[in-house]
């Protein structure tokens, strides 16, 4: 049994505009949460708002422009607004790798499941089982949008 | 809820390599376990309780042996929840690449 989810995707585009998406609070808003509270910095925790799917608070553990950005969370886009410091956690990792001019693989690591004490493991799988859907429904939709509108 | 069993039953070094050991060798009963993992027969015994208790590993008194078997159905359901945050972070990912690659460089 994995105690680790990595993804990876290879961006057309330079490190430092991928970057820009994942650590910048006015960019993230656009693919990952609807809405961004607090300081979205380093050693911050903001809260990520996904509107209809909860709100979860984030710790930013580390920002290392144009190439790694790393938060702990509550997994999942759940309900969970308290300290992040005081509760079990995964950690997500993003980095960016330059392969060639203008063409980066980004990897995702979120690791530390094994590690989640039953209670949490119980509510991120019973919200996550009714908050997937919608949210893939919606990025769906965002992901229609963009292409519509490149097109 | 089964899943949160699992996971916390495997977050444990020894008692994934029970799990890893069952996955490789199906033939293993409560002492080969333990004379492998260099543990007492007490010990291991300990640690194949809480599998059991997550319904990870079954129990199957043979003759004076216990066999040890992994139950199968067990680890899929964990790792379909894994599965799905897995889709999540592939739309999250496919998301970001169209957002950026749509997005003219300055």
């Amino acid at each position: 049994m994995q105690d680790i989810i990595q993804r990876s995707v290879v961006i057309q585009a330079t490190k430092e505009s991928i970057y820009d998406a994942i650590a910048h609070p006015e960019r993230v808003v656009s693919w990952f949460p609807e809405r961004v509270e607090g300081t979205y910095e380093k050693g911050e925790q903001p809260i990520l708002d996904f509107g209809d799917d909860g709100r979860s608070r984030i710790l930013i553990v580390d920002a290392v422009p144009c190439s790694y950005f790393a938060f702990r969370w509550v997994p999942g886009s759940g309900n969970f607004e308290g300290d992040v410091r005081s509760v079990q956690t995964t950690l997500v990792e993003f980095r960016i790798v330059e392969e060639a001019t203008g063409r980066c693989t980004v990897t995702m690591t979120e690791s530390g499941f094994a590690s989640l004490p039953a209670e949490i493991a119980t509510r991120c799988f019973e919200e996550n089982a009714e908050g997937w859907d919608p949210m893939m429904r919606r990025l769906e939709m965002c992901l229609r949008t963009i292409e519509a509108g490149v097109s | 809820m089964t899943e949160s069993r699992v996971f916390k039953a495997l977050g444990d070094p020894l008692r994934l390599r029970i799990v890893q050991r069952l996955s490789s060798e199906s033939h293993h009963t409560i002492s080969t376990l333990s004379e492998d993992l260099g543990l007492t027969r007490q010990g291991a015994r300990r640690q194949i309780q809480v599998l059991v208790d997550a319904q990870i590993l079954r129990l199957q008194p043979v003759g004076r042996e216990t066999r040890v078997t992994l139950d199968v159905s067990t680890l899929e359901t964990a790792r379909e929840w894994i599965t799905s945050l897995e889709r999540q972070w592939d739309q999250r990912l496919m998301a970001l690449k169209t957002l950026v690659e749509a997005t003219p460089t300055n």
